[in-house]
């Protein structure tokens, strides 16, 4: 794993991540409510460019007919193929064992930096 | 009647998880119904709906055409020596039949009929031989008087099961409409003994999806579809999550269907689980644990080993339970079975998965079983 800056951080906009090389891989730079990630851009369910994906608060209900909404301040990428919820953090799957690939990111004087 | 017994299990004890009995002549539902309905049947006989199929021999075996007239079929007796004494039955469910109030929308005729079917059979039926359990009817029309029904016989000897029609309802069965019913059979732990309705029963637009079938062979074959889709319902109107102690009983509805559902329900889960967001396990792992399927009618495939291979999908090792469906035309021997089953399966099917759903005394040879 090495830091290396790979995007201008006023390049990344609110719902169009910016897919960025290191080494072999393509990874998506995301911007969500002031808060950058970095994601491979490959979904482990069937290879899907998950970045592409929409961002959103996952849905929850505490029980069948009990107080339901969407949680705030853990955010899901959702895959643009079937769907599929990740935690955007963590990269876990809502509801599934697979994972998306996620990296740590630091913005450094005006560049995304990233952890690969 | 060959009286020669036709399976080879004859050590094995055997459950027997759907019976049919039949019908009250008019007579008896006049002596067991209260006012108005007892001088309504009296005079017009009772309600039904029918949608002009033909049900094959009117249900019954061949060999048996004629026997409700000429009495046998009416002699409690009769089930006794020709299925239970015959198979080594140790129980078996009188399921008795939806018809006289399956899609019928009077809530308090239909829970009058219940009510009188359900005392008929306790009284001369159940008294006659000791392996008869009861499922017992309700009105689905208003769940409030079927509550009352299975609070009013819950915690009887021998009352295993509360009947569901399968096929005759106008509302899915994850609906919450329903969830009175579902509490009080959580409660008491009868599970829901899912049963076709009268196939030539409509009180839905359609016998299928398709629309409706001209012949009872098309709504026969295709029947599994209510069941997929009740099981669907169940699972994602959060039934199951909403009442863990629920236990369903799938009968006469098929079985090589169930993997197909399980896949597709957890396939599509993964991607629209906002839609259903209070399940708490994928849609399968409900369905594994809460719900039971009876064998009848088997599955026939050319290749056998394909059915093992479905039973070993569905684990039918713990799913699966026999049921005959005596005396139907399409009823099926305890040795209908694939051959090839492992001995411990095929006595969980036979036996065991039933025996543990429905609280049974375990099996002791050679001793007397009170329940």
């Amino acid at each position: 794993m090495a830091w290396q800056a790979v995007v201008a951080a006023d390049k990344v906009t609110p719902g169009k991540p910016v897919i960025v090389e290191a080494g072999k891989k393509q990874i998506g730079i995301l911007l969500h409510e002031g808060r950058h990630y970095a994601v491979l851009n490959f979904c482990p369910h069937a290879g899907a460019p998950v970045c592409e994906g929409e961002i959103e608060n996952p849905v929850y209900a505490e029980g069948v007919g009990e107080e339901a909404g969407r949680r705030e301040g853990a955010p899901v990428l959702r895959c643009p193929w079937h769907h599929w919820e990740f935690d955007l953090q963590t990269g876990k799957g809502l509801c599934v064992k697979q994972k998306i690939r996620t990296y740590p990111v630091e913005v450094r004087d005006g560049q995304v930096w990233i952890d690969v | 009647m060959n009286t020669t017994p036709s399976n080879n299990e004859a050590s094995l004890p055997i459950i027997d998880c759907d019976i049919h009995q039949p019908e009250l002549t008019r007579e008896q539902w006049v002596a067991y119904l209260p006012e108005p309905y007892k001088s309504e049947v009296a005079h017009y006989g009772t309600r039904s709906i029918r949608s002009g199929i033909r049900t094959e021999d009117g249900g019954l075996r061949r060999d048996l055409l004629g026997e409700i007239d000429g009495l046998r079929l009416r002699d409690p007796e009769f089930y006794s020596r020709n299925l239970f004494d015959r198979y080594n039955i140790r129980y078996g469910i009188l399921s008795g039949g939806a018809g006289p109030t399956a899609g019928i929308p009077d809530p308090d005729y239909t829970a009058a009929i219940a009510q009188a079917m359900n005392n008929y059979y306790l009284e001369n039926w159940l008294p006659r031989d000791e392996r008869f359990l009861l499922t017992i009817h309700i009105t689905q029309a208003d769940p409030a008087l079927a509550v009352r029904e299975i609070e009013r016989l819950a915690g009887t000897p021998r009352v295993v099961a509360v009947s569901f029609h399968a096929t005759a309802n106008r509302i899915p069965f994850g609906n919450r409409y329903y969830w009175p019913i579902y509490e009080a059979c959580e409660k008491h732990g009868l599970p829901l003994h899912i049963h076709p309705s009268t196939t030539a029963t409509i009180a839905n637009a359609a016998m299928t999806p398709a629309g409706q079938c001209p012949t009872y062979l098309e709504s026969h074959v295709c029947m599994p579809q209510f069941y997929m889709a009740q099981v669907a319902s169940f699972v994602f109107g959060g039934v199951f999550e909403k009442f863990p102690g629920l236990r369903v009983m799938l009968v006469e509805g098929g079985i090589s269907w169930l993997p197909h559902l399980l896949w597709r329900m957890d396939a599509e889960f993964k991607g629209l689980r906002h839609q259903a967001p209070f399940l708490k396990r994928m849609p399968s792992e409900y369905v594994l644990e809460q719900v039971r399927l009876a064998s009848q009618p088997v599955e026939e495939p050319q290749k056998p080993e394909h059915l093992l291979q479905i039973f070993e999908m569905m684990d039918a090792h713990n799913l699966l339970m026999y049921a005959s469906d005596f005396p139907h035309w399409d009823f099926d021997e305890p040795a209908k079975l694939p051959r090839a089953l492992k001995p411990e399966t095929r006595r969980r099917i036979l036996h065991d998965n039933a025996c543990e759903l429905l609280k049974l005394p375990a099996y002791q040879p050679q001793e007397p079983q009170a329940v």
